[in-house]
Protein backbone atom coordinates (compact mmCIF):
# COMPACT_ATOMS: atom_id res chain seq x y z
CA UNK A 1 0.00 0.00 0.00
CA UNK A 2 1.26 3.37 -1.06
CA UNK A 3 1.31 6.04 1.22
CA UNK A 4 -0.88 7.96 -0.53
CA UNK A 5 -3.17 5.03 -0.65
CA UNK A 6 -3.28 5.10 3.35
CA UNK A 7 -3.75 8.86 3.83
CA UNK A 8 -6.65 9.04 1.20
CA UNK A 9 -8.06 5.73 3.24
CA UNK A 10 -7.71 7.57 6.65
CA UNK A 11 -9.10 10.79 5.39
CA UNK A 12 -12.44 9.17 3.34
CA UNK A 13 -13.38 6.80 6.38
CA UNK A 14 -12.40 9.13 8.93
CA UNK A 15 -14.42 11.84 7.33
CA UNK A 16 -17.37 9.32 6.51
CA UNK A 17 -17.52 8.29 9.82
CA UNK A 18 -17.57 12.52 11.44
CA UNK A 19 -19.85 13.28 8.66
CA UNK A 20 -22.42 9.97 9.09
CA UNK A 21 -22.31 10.47 13.33
CA UNK A 22 -23.04 14.42 12.75
CA UNK A 23 -26.37 12.88 9.90
CA UNK A 24 -27.53 10.74 12.18
CA UNK A 25 -27.40 13.04 15.41
CA UNK A 26 -29.10 16.00 13.21
CA UNK A 27 -31.84 13.62 11.83
CA UNK A 28 -32.68 11.90 15.31
CA UNK A 29 -32.83 15.37 16.91
CA UNK A 30 -35.13 16.53 14.14
CA UNK A 31 -32.90 18.72 12.22
CA UNK A 32 -34.40 18.08 8.74
CA UNK A 33 -37.79 16.57 10.41
CA UNK A 34 -41.19 18.75 10.15
CA UNK A 35 -41.60 19.79 13.87
CA UNK A 36 -45.14 20.59 15.25
CA UNK A 37 -46.02 23.30 17.57
CA UNK A 38 -49.11 23.25 20.36
CA UNK A 39 -49.92 25.48 22.48
CA UNK A 40 -50.41 24.59 26.00
CA UNK A 41 -51.91 27.14 28.85
CA UNK A 42 -50.96 27.53 32.80
CA UNK A 43 -52.33 30.01 35.64
CA UNK A 44 -48.06 30.70 36.77
CA UNK A 45 -45.12 30.73 34.80
CA UNK A 46 -43.32 29.29 37.87
CA UNK A 47 -40.97 26.42 36.49
CA UNK A 48 -41.62 26.59 32.97
CA UNK A 49 -38.27 27.46 30.81
CA UNK A 50 -37.43 27.88 27.60
CA UNK A 51 -35.95 24.78 26.14
CA UNK A 52 -37.65 22.56 28.94
CA UNK A 53 -37.73 18.70 27.82
CA UNK A 54 -41.13 17.19 26.90
CA UNK A 55 -41.07 13.51 28.02
CA UNK A 56 -43.37 11.00 26.93
CA UNK A 57 -42.73 7.52 29.24
CA UNK A 58 -39.42 8.79 30.11
CA UNK A 59 -38.33 9.56 26.78
CA UNK A 60 -37.58 13.12 25.40
CA UNK A 61 -40.23 13.97 22.41
CA UNK A 62 -39.54 18.14 22.27
CA UNK A 63 -39.00 20.79 24.40
CA UNK A 64 -40.35 24.15 25.07
CA UNK A 65 -40.14 26.43 22.20
CA UNK A 66 -41.70 29.86 23.77
CA UNK A 67 -43.04 31.19 27.10
CA UNK A 68 -45.93 33.73 26.54
CA UNK A 69 -48.03 35.65 28.82
CA UNK A 70 -51.81 36.70 27.15
CA UNK A 71 -54.46 39.25 28.07
CA UNK A 72 -56.05 36.74 30.12
CA UNK A 73 -52.94 36.71 32.43
CA UNK A 74 -52.81 32.95 31.60
CA UNK A 75 -49.02 32.16 30.53
CA UNK A 76 -49.02 30.10 27.12
CA UNK A 77 -46.30 27.72 27.00
CA UNK A 78 -45.69 26.64 23.09
CA UNK A 79 -43.88 23.15 22.34
CA UNK A 80 -42.56 21.68 19.66
CA UNK A 81 -42.47 18.03 18.95
CA UNK A 82 -41.20 16.09 16.05
CA UNK A 83 -43.33 14.31 13.28
CA UNK A 84 -42.22 11.19 14.60
CA UNK A 85 -43.43 11.93 17.84
CA UNK A 86 -46.47 13.44 17.10
CA UNK A 87 -48.07 9.91 17.44
CA UNK A 88 -48.15 10.21 21.22
CA UNK A 89 -49.84 13.21 21.18
CA UNK A 90 -53.30 13.04 21.06
CA UNK A 91 -56.66 14.78 21.88
CA UNK A 92 -57.13 13.21 25.29
CA UNK A 93 -53.90 13.60 26.55
CA UNK A 94 -52.62 15.37 29.81
CA UNK A 95 -49.76 17.60 30.20
CA UNK A 96 -48.25 17.76 33.84
CA UNK A 97 -45.48 20.11 34.41
CA UNK A 98 -43.12 17.70 37.16
CA UNK A 99 -41.06 19.42 39.02
CA UNK A 100 -38.80 16.53 40.88
CA UNK A 101 -37.11 17.19 44.41
CA UNK A 102 -33.76 16.51 42.32
CA UNK A 103 -32.97 16.57 38.87
CA UNK A 104 -34.41 19.09 36.16
CA UNK A 105 -38.46 19.97 36.17
CA UNK A 106 -40.30 18.86 32.46
CA UNK A 107 -43.39 18.50 30.99
CA UNK A 108 -45.21 15.03 31.09
CA UNK A 109 -47.26 14.10 28.72
CA UNK A 110 -49.78 11.19 29.28
CA UNK A 111 -52.03 9.87 26.79
CA UNK A 112 -54.60 6.68 27.73
CA UNK A 113 -56.01 5.65 24.42
CA UNK A 114 -53.00 5.94 21.38
CA UNK A 115 -55.83 5.11 19.12
CA UNK A 116 -57.14 8.33 20.23
CA UNK A 117 -57.86 11.55 17.55
CA UNK A 118 -54.82 13.07 17.19
CA UNK A 119 -54.89 16.52 18.99
CA UNK A 120 -56.02 19.77 17.19
CA UNK A 121 -52.98 22.19 16.68
CA UNK A 122 -55.22 24.99 17.69
CA UNK A 123 -56.30 23.32 20.54
CA UNK A 124 -54.54 24.69 24.19
CA UNK A 125 -54.15 22.46 26.85
CA UNK A 126 -53.74 22.90 30.10
CA UNK A 127 -50.99 22.40 32.29
CA UNK A 128 -51.27 20.50 35.71
CA UNK A 129 -48.44 21.30 37.92
CA UNK A 130 -46.73 18.28 40.64
CA UNK A 131 -44.38 19.81 42.45
CA UNK A 132 -42.07 17.56 44.68
CA UNK A 133 -40.59 20.26 46.55
CA UNK A 134 -44.00 22.33 46.95
CA UNK A 135 -45.49 18.84 48.05
CA UNK A 136 -43.03 18.00 50.05
CA UNK A 137 -43.04 20.96 52.20
CA UNK A 138 -46.85 20.23 52.58
CA UNK A 139 -46.14 16.99 54.21
CA UNK A 140 -43.35 18.19 55.98
CA UNK A 141 -44.70 21.23 57.51
CA UNK A 142 -47.06 19.67 60.07
CA UNK A 143 -44.25 17.21 61.09
CA UNK A 144 -41.77 20.66 61.39
CA UNK A 145 -44.28 21.88 63.81
CA UNK A 146 -44.68 18.77 65.89
CA UNK A 147 -41.16 18.18 66.16
CA UNK A 148 -40.74 21.95 67.40
CA UNK A 149 -43.28 21.09 70.12
CA UNK A 150 -41.64 18.00 71.05
CA UNK A 151 -37.73 20.49 70.66
CA UNK A 152 -40.25 23.23 73.14
CA UNK A 153 -41.29 20.20 75.66
CA UNK A 154 -37.70 18.73 75.54
CA UNK A 155 -36.65 21.77 77.37
CA UNK A 156 -38.46 21.96 79.47
CA UNK A 157 -38.01 18.91 80.13
CA UNK A 158 -33.98 19.51 80.44
CA UNK A 159 -35.19 22.72 83.23
CA UNK A 160 -36.49 20.69 85.44
CA UNK A 161 -34.25 17.84 84.88
CA UNK A 162 -31.60 20.77 85.91
CA UNK A 163 -33.72 21.70 89.13
CA UNK A 164 -33.56 18.34 90.39
CA UNK A 165 -30.20 17.74 89.63
CA UNK A 166 -29.22 21.04 91.28
CA UNK A 167 -31.10 19.55 94.53
CA UNK A 168 -29.63 16.21 94.40
CA UNK A 169 -26.32 17.60 94.30
CA UNK A 170 -27.11 19.69 97.02
CA UNK A 171 -28.96 16.55 98.90
CA UNK A 172 -25.48 14.72 97.62
CA UNK A 173 -22.13 17.00 98.19
CA UNK A 174 -23.72 19.67 100.30
CA UNK A 175 -22.15 19.97 103.61
CA UNK A 176 -25.11 18.27 105.35
CA UNK A 177 -25.46 16.20 102.01
CA UNK A 178 -25.72 12.34 102.67
CA UNK A 179 -21.94 11.98 100.72
CA UNK A 180 -19.89 13.60 103.44
CA UNK A 181 -22.17 11.43 106.41
CA UNK A 182 -21.11 8.33 104.80
CA UNK A 183 -17.32 9.52 104.25
CA UNK A 184 -17.55 10.10 108.40
CA UNK A 185 -19.20 6.51 109.21
CA UNK A 186 -16.74 4.98 107.02
CA UNK A 187 -13.84 6.92 108.38
CA UNK A 188 -15.04 5.60 111.87
CA UNK A 189 -15.39 2.23 110.60
CA UNK A 190 -11.89 2.17 109.06
CA UNK A 191 -10.48 3.33 113.08
CA UNK A 192 -12.58 0.58 114.46
CA UNK A 193 -11.22 -1.85 111.91
CA UNK A 194 -8.07 -0.38 112.69
CA UNK A 195 -8.02 -1.65 116.63
CA UNK A 196 -10.00 -4.84 115.85
CA UNK A 197 -6.59 -5.45 113.83
CA UNK A 198 -4.82 -5.88 117.42
CA UNK A 199 -7.15 -8.16 118.73
CA UNK A 200 -7.16 -10.31 115.77
CA UNK A 201 -3.01 -10.25 115.95
CA UNK A 202 -3.25 -11.40 119.87
CA UNK A 203 -6.31 -14.45 119.08
CA UNK A 204 -3.97 -15.61 116.36
CA UNK A 205 -0.71 -15.55 118.83
CA UNK A 206 -3.30 -17.51 121.49
CA UNK A 207 -4.64 -19.97 118.52
CA UNK A 208 -0.95 -20.65 117.76
CA UNK A 209 -0.10 -21.28 121.30
CA UNK A 210 -2.93 -23.88 121.56
CA UNK A 211 -1.75 -25.60 118.55
CA UNK A 212 1.68 -26.17 120.37
CA UNK A 213 -0.24 -27.15 123.71
CA UNK A 214 -2.13 -29.49 121.16
CA UNK A 215 1.00 -30.98 120.56
CA UNK A 216 1.77 -31.58 124.06
CA UNK A 217 -1.04 -33.19 125.25
CA UNK A 218 -0.12 -34.89 122.28
CA UNK A 219 3.05 -36.39 123.64
CA UNK A 220 1.25 -36.86 127.18
CA UNK A 221 -1.52 -39.04 125.55
CA UNK A 222 1.03 -41.50 124.39
CA UNK A 223 2.83 -41.53 127.53
CA UNK A 224 -0.24 -42.13 128.97
CA UNK A 225 -1.16 -44.69 126.88
CA UNK A 226 2.01 -46.33 127.38
CA UNK A 227 1.87 -46.22 130.98
CA UNK A 228 -2.39 -47.79 130.79
CA UNK A 229 -0.13 -50.63 128.62
CA UNK A 230 1.96 -51.63 130.95
CA UNK A 231 -0.66 -51.39 133.52
CA UNK A 232 -2.58 -53.79 131.95
CA UNK A 233 0.22 -56.21 131.23
CA UNK A 234 0.85 -55.89 134.87
CA UNK A 235 -2.87 -56.78 135.90
CA UNK A 236 -2.58 -59.43 133.18
CA UNK A 237 -0.13 -61.38 135.08
CA UNK A 238 -1.75 -60.62 138.30
CA UNK A 239 -4.88 -62.62 137.06
CA UNK A 240 -2.04 -65.41 136.10
CA UNK A 241 -0.76 -65.79 139.13
CA UNK A 242 -4.33 -65.30 141.55
CA UNK A 243 -5.74 -68.20 139.33
CA UNK A 244 -2.36 -70.70 139.35
CA UNK A 245 -2.58 -70.66 143.19
CA UNK A 246 -4.59 -72.49 145.32
CA UNK A 247 -4.38 -69.93 147.73
CA UNK A 248 -5.54 -66.81 146.10
CA UNK A 249 -4.12 -64.90 148.62
CA UNK A 250 -1.54 -62.79 147.92
CA UNK A 251 0.88 -60.11 149.24
CA UNK A 252 1.18 -56.87 148.15
CA UNK A 253 4.64 -55.66 147.35
CA UNK B 1 12.35 51.12 39.53
CA UNK B 2 13.86 48.43 37.88
CA UNK B 3 11.75 46.05 39.30
CA UNK B 4 8.89 47.71 37.20
CA UNK B 5 11.23 48.49 34.40
CA UNK B 6 11.44 44.91 34.23
CA UNK B 7 7.78 44.38 34.67
CA UNK B 8 7.18 46.84 32.09
CA UNK B 9 10.02 45.05 29.59
CA UNK B 10 8.55 41.67 29.98
CA UNK B 11 4.98 43.03 29.74
CA UNK B 12 6.30 44.70 26.36
CA UNK B 13 7.89 41.44 25.13
CA UNK B 14 5.02 38.90 25.66
CA UNK B 15 2.29 41.39 24.12
CA UNK B 16 4.88 42.27 21.06
CA UNK B 17 5.23 38.19 21.20
CA UNK B 18 1.36 37.20 21.16
CA UNK B 19 0.85 40.30 18.18
CA UNK B 20 3.46 38.94 16.20
CA UNK B 21 2.03 35.23 16.64
CA UNK B 22 -1.53 36.46 15.87
CA UNK B 23 -0.29 38.57 12.90
CA UNK B 24 1.75 35.44 11.36
CA UNK B 25 -1.72 33.48 12.17
CA UNK B 26 -3.50 36.05 9.76
CA UNK B 27 -0.70 35.47 7.24
CA UNK B 28 -1.22 32.21 7.41
CA UNK B 29 -4.73 32.31 6.94
CA UNK B 30 -4.57 34.61 4.38
CA UNK B 31 -2.05 32.36 2.37
CA UNK B 32 -4.41 29.24 3.12
CA UNK B 33 -7.00 30.81 0.97
CA UNK B 34 -4.95 31.37 -2.22
CA UNK B 35 -5.34 28.73 -4.73
CA UNK B 36 -1.71 29.05 -6.24
CA UNK B 37 -0.47 28.00 -2.97
CA UNK B 38 -1.40 24.42 -3.44
CA UNK B 39 1.32 23.38 -5.90
CA UNK B 40 2.23 19.69 -6.24
CA UNK B 41 5.02 19.95 -4.27
CA UNK B 42 2.97 21.96 -1.03
CA UNK B 43 0.08 19.11 -1.88
CA UNK B 44 3.32 16.22 -1.75
CA UNK B 45 4.65 17.69 1.20
CA UNK B 46 1.14 17.64 3.21
CA UNK B 47 0.25 14.19 2.88
CA UNK B 48 3.67 13.04 3.70
CA UNK B 49 2.59 15.43 6.91
CA UNK B 50 -0.32 13.85 7.62
CA UNK B 51 0.85 10.47 6.83
CA UNK B 52 3.41 11.09 9.71
CA UNK B 53 1.15 12.70 11.85
CA UNK B 54 -1.89 11.06 11.65
CA UNK B 55 -1.57 7.39 9.70
CA UNK B 56 1.72 6.72 11.60
CA UNK B 57 0.57 7.00 14.78
CA UNK B 58 -2.95 5.49 14.19
CA UNK B 59 -1.62 2.15 16.14
CA UNK B 60 -0.70 3.75 18.86
CA UNK B 61 -3.29 6.39 19.05
CA UNK B 62 -6.14 3.45 18.66
CA UNK B 63 -4.01 1.87 21.81
CA UNK B 64 -4.23 4.66 24.12
CA UNK B 65 -8.03 5.67 23.15
CA UNK B 66 -9.13 2.31 23.88
CA UNK B 67 -7.12 2.22 27.14
CA UNK B 68 -7.53 5.31 28.47
CA UNK B 69 -11.01 6.18 26.65
CA UNK B 70 -12.62 2.77 28.96
CA UNK B 71 -10.78 3.42 32.50
CA UNK B 72 -11.88 7.17 31.86
CA UNK B 73 -15.66 6.06 30.91
CA UNK B 74 -15.44 2.85 33.64
CA UNK B 75 -14.78 5.30 36.33
CA UNK B 76 -16.82 8.30 36.07
CA UNK B 77 -19.79 5.83 34.84
CA UNK B 78 -18.85 4.22 37.99
CA UNK B 79 -18.76 6.90 39.67
CA UNK B 80 -22.25 8.35 39.11
CA UNK B 81 -23.61 5.05 40.10
CA UNK B 82 -21.85 5.19 43.35
CA UNK B 83 -23.44 9.03 43.50
CA UNK B 84 -26.64 8.08 42.31
CA UNK B 85 -26.59 10.61 39.56
CA UNK B 86 -27.59 7.73 37.00
CA UNK B 87 -30.03 9.55 34.87
CA UNK B 88 -26.83 12.20 34.22
CA UNK B 89 -24.37 10.35 32.44
CA UNK B 90 -25.45 11.06 29.02
CA UNK B 91 -24.88 14.81 29.77
CA UNK B 92 -21.71 13.37 31.43
CA UNK B 93 -20.81 11.58 28.65
CA UNK B 94 -21.58 13.81 25.89
CA UNK B 95 -20.63 17.32 27.75
CA UNK B 96 -17.95 16.50 29.57
CA UNK B 97 -16.41 13.50 28.14
CA UNK B 98 -16.60 13.82 24.02
CA UNK B 99 -16.83 17.40 23.80
CA UNK B 100 -14.17 18.27 26.02
CA UNK B 101 -12.00 15.61 26.80
CA UNK B 102 -11.53 14.40 24.36
CA UNK B 103 -10.30 17.51 22.32
CA UNK B 104 -8.14 18.08 25.12
CA UNK B 105 -6.54 14.61 25.04
CA UNK B 106 -6.22 14.27 21.52
CA UNK B 107 -4.25 17.98 21.58
CA UNK B 108 -1.96 16.85 24.47
CA UNK B 109 -1.33 13.06 22.58
CA UNK B 110 -0.38 15.03 19.05
CA UNK B 111 1.55 17.85 21.04
CA UNK B 112 4.00 15.63 22.55
CA UNK B 113 4.27 14.00 19.60
CA UNK B 114 4.33 15.86 16.33
CA UNK B 115 4.35 19.72 17.80
CA UNK B 116 8.14 19.06 19.53
CA UNK B 117 9.03 17.66 16.41
CA UNK B 118 8.27 20.11 14.05
CA UNK B 119 9.67 23.07 16.27
CA UNK B 120 13.17 20.84 15.93
CA UNK B 121 12.66 20.37 12.66
CA UNK B 122 12.35 23.91 11.94
CA UNK B 123 15.21 24.89 14.14
CA UNK B 124 17.52 22.36 12.79
CA UNK B 125 16.42 23.78 9.31
CA UNK B 126 17.48 26.95 10.42
CA UNK B 127 20.61 26.22 12.17
CA UNK B 128 21.99 24.49 8.95
CA UNK B 129 20.77 27.00 6.51
CA UNK B 130 18.18 25.29 4.77
CA UNK B 131 15.72 27.87 5.10
CA UNK B 132 18.02 30.42 3.31
CA UNK B 133 18.70 27.87 0.71
CA UNK B 134 15.04 27.75 0.06
CA UNK B 135 14.79 31.61 0.11
CA UNK B 136 17.61 31.38 -2.32
CA UNK B 137 15.91 29.27 -4.25
CA UNK B 138 13.39 31.53 -4.35
CA UNK B 139 10.97 28.80 -2.53
CA UNK B 140 8.15 29.87 -0.95
CA UNK B 141 8.83 28.72 2.85
CA UNK B 142 5.04 29.41 4.01
CA UNK B 143 3.50 27.83 0.57
CA UNK B 144 6.17 24.72 1.02
CA UNK B 145 7.05 24.71 5.13
CA UNK B 146 4.60 26.22 6.78
CA UNK B 147 1.56 25.78 5.10
CA UNK B 148 1.29 21.62 5.12
CA UNK B 149 2.52 21.51 8.60
CA UNK B 150 -0.20 24.14 9.79
CA UNK B 151 -3.13 21.99 7.30
CA UNK B 152 -1.86 19.06 8.73
CA UNK B 153 -2.47 20.28 12.23
CA UNK B 154 -6.11 21.69 11.42
CA UNK B 155 -6.73 18.12 9.71
CA UNK B 156 -5.12 15.40 11.77
CA UNK B 157 -6.49 17.14 15.07
CA UNK B 158 -10.54 17.10 13.78
CA UNK B 159 -10.11 13.84 12.64
CA UNK B 160 -8.36 12.39 15.39
CA UNK B 161 -10.29 13.83 17.82
CA UNK B 162 -13.43 12.26 16.78
CA UNK B 163 -11.76 9.13 16.38
CA UNK B 164 -11.09 9.42 19.72
CA UNK B 165 -15.02 10.41 20.50
CA UNK B 166 -16.47 7.43 18.77
CA UNK B 167 -13.93 5.36 20.08
CA UNK B 168 -15.12 6.69 23.66
CA UNK B 169 -19.16 6.25 23.23
CA UNK B 170 -18.02 3.13 21.68
CA UNK B 171 -16.64 1.70 25.04
CA UNK B 172 -19.59 3.60 26.51
CA UNK B 173 -22.25 1.19 25.20
CA UNK B 174 -19.79 -1.87 27.08
CA UNK B 175 -19.33 -0.07 30.23
CA UNK B 176 -23.17 1.00 30.24
CA UNK B 177 -24.19 -2.59 30.00
CA UNK B 178 -21.71 -4.06 32.40
CA UNK B 179 -22.46 -1.00 35.06
CA UNK B 180 -25.93 0.38 34.74
CA UNK B 181 -27.07 -3.00 32.86
CA UNK B 182 -28.47 -0.78 30.27
CA UNK B 183 -29.35 -1.80 26.57
CA UNK B 184 -27.81 -0.71 23.51
CA UNK B 185 -31.76 1.08 22.79
CA UNK B 186 -31.22 2.77 25.80
CA UNK B 187 -28.18 3.97 25.52
CA UNK B 188 -27.83 5.63 21.94
CA UNK B 189 -31.10 6.81 23.55
CA UNK B 190 -29.68 8.50 26.16
CA UNK B 191 -26.90 9.91 24.24
CA UNK B 192 -29.26 10.87 21.57
CA UNK B 193 -30.92 13.08 24.18
CA UNK B 194 -27.90 14.60 25.98
CA UNK B 195 -26.16 15.64 22.74
CA UNK B 196 -25.95 18.94 21.44
CA UNK B 197 -25.24 19.61 18.35
CA UNK B 198 -23.95 23.58 18.67
CA UNK B 199 -21.90 21.78 21.31
CA UNK B 200 -20.42 19.50 18.94
CA UNK B 201 -19.71 22.10 16.37
CA UNK B 202 -17.78 24.19 19.00
CA UNK B 203 -15.79 21.32 20.09
CA UNK B 204 -14.90 20.25 16.27
CA UNK B 205 -14.00 24.56 15.76
CA UNK B 206 -12.12 24.18 18.83
CA UNK B 207 -10.03 20.87 17.88
CA UNK B 208 -9.50 22.91 14.49
CA UNK B 209 -8.33 25.93 16.14
CA UNK B 210 -5.91 23.78 18.25
CA UNK B 211 -4.53 22.06 15.59
CA UNK B 212 -3.99 25.47 13.53
CA UNK B 213 -1.98 26.73 16.80
CA UNK B 214 -0.20 23.98 18.22
CA UNK B 215 1.74 23.81 15.23
CA UNK B 216 2.09 27.45 14.42
CA UNK B 217 3.73 28.11 17.27
CA UNK B 218 6.57 25.69 16.98
CA UNK B 219 6.91 26.84 13.57
CA UNK B 220 7.05 30.30 14.49
CA UNK B 221 9.29 29.29 17.47
CA UNK B 222 11.91 27.42 15.35
CA UNK B 223 11.99 30.27 12.80
CA UNK B 224 13.43 32.46 15.73
CA UNK B 225 16.89 29.80 16.06
CA UNK B 226 19.92 31.69 15.44
CA UNK B 227 22.60 30.19 13.21
CA UNK B 228 24.07 28.30 16.34
CA UNK B 229 23.10 24.67 17.72
CA UNK B 230 22.70 25.56 21.09
CA UNK B 231 19.68 27.71 20.00
CA UNK B 232 17.76 24.89 18.93
CA UNK B 233 16.94 23.64 22.49
CA UNK B 234 15.85 27.30 23.75
CA UNK B 235 13.67 27.32 20.86
CA UNK B 236 12.25 24.35 20.90
CA UNK B 237 11.84 24.36 25.18
CA UNK B 238 10.10 28.25 24.03
CA UNK B 239 7.93 26.87 21.32
CA UNK B 240 6.88 23.66 24.03
CA UNK B 241 5.75 26.38 26.70
CA UNK B 242 3.95 28.52 23.78
CA UNK B 243 2.15 26.35 22.69
CA UNK B 244 0.97 24.35 26.00
CA UNK B 245 -0.20 27.88 27.00
CA UNK B 246 -1.87 28.62 23.84
CA UNK B 247 -4.14 25.02 24.52
CA UNK B 248 -5.12 26.45 27.91
CA UNK B 249 -6.28 29.84 26.20
CA UNK B 250 -7.73 28.05 23.81
CA UNK B 251 -9.97 25.96 26.01
CA UNK B 252 -10.66 29.08 28.59
CA UNK B 253 -12.17 31.06 25.40
CA UNK B 254 -14.26 27.90 24.06
CA UNK B 255 -16.06 27.62 27.58
CA UNK B 256 -16.48 31.75 27.68
CA UNK B 257 -18.28 30.53 24.68
CA UNK B 258 -20.56 27.96 25.84
CA UNK B 259 -21.29 29.81 28.35
CA UNK B 260 -23.19 32.47 25.64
Amino acid sequence: MSREFKVGLFIVCTTIAVLLALLYLSSEKGFFANVYTFTLSSKSGDGFTDGMPVVFSGFKIGQVSELELNEKGLVLIKIKIPQRHMKWIKADSTFILYRPLIGAARIVVTTNNLDSAPMPPRKIADVEIVNDINDLIKIVQPLIEKITQIAENLERISKKVDKMADKTDEQLYGKEGTLPQVNKILKNIINKLEKLDTTVDNINKISKDTSEGTKDFRMLRSDIDDAVNAMDKVVIKLDELISSKKNPEFEVP
Amino acid sequence: MSVLENIGRLEIKMFKAFTDTIMFAFKVIFRMFQRRTYSSAMRMVLLNQIYFTSVQILPLFFIVSIILGSLLVGIVFQLLKQLGLTDFFGNVLMGLIVTELSPFLTVLLITLRSSAAINTEMAVMKVNREIKTLEIFRIDIIDYLILPRIINGVISLVLLSSLFSILLLTSGILFSRLIFGMSIDVYSNIILNSANLSDIVISLIKCAIFGFFITLIPIRFGLKASQELTSIPIVVSGGMVGVFTAIIIIEVLSLITKLF
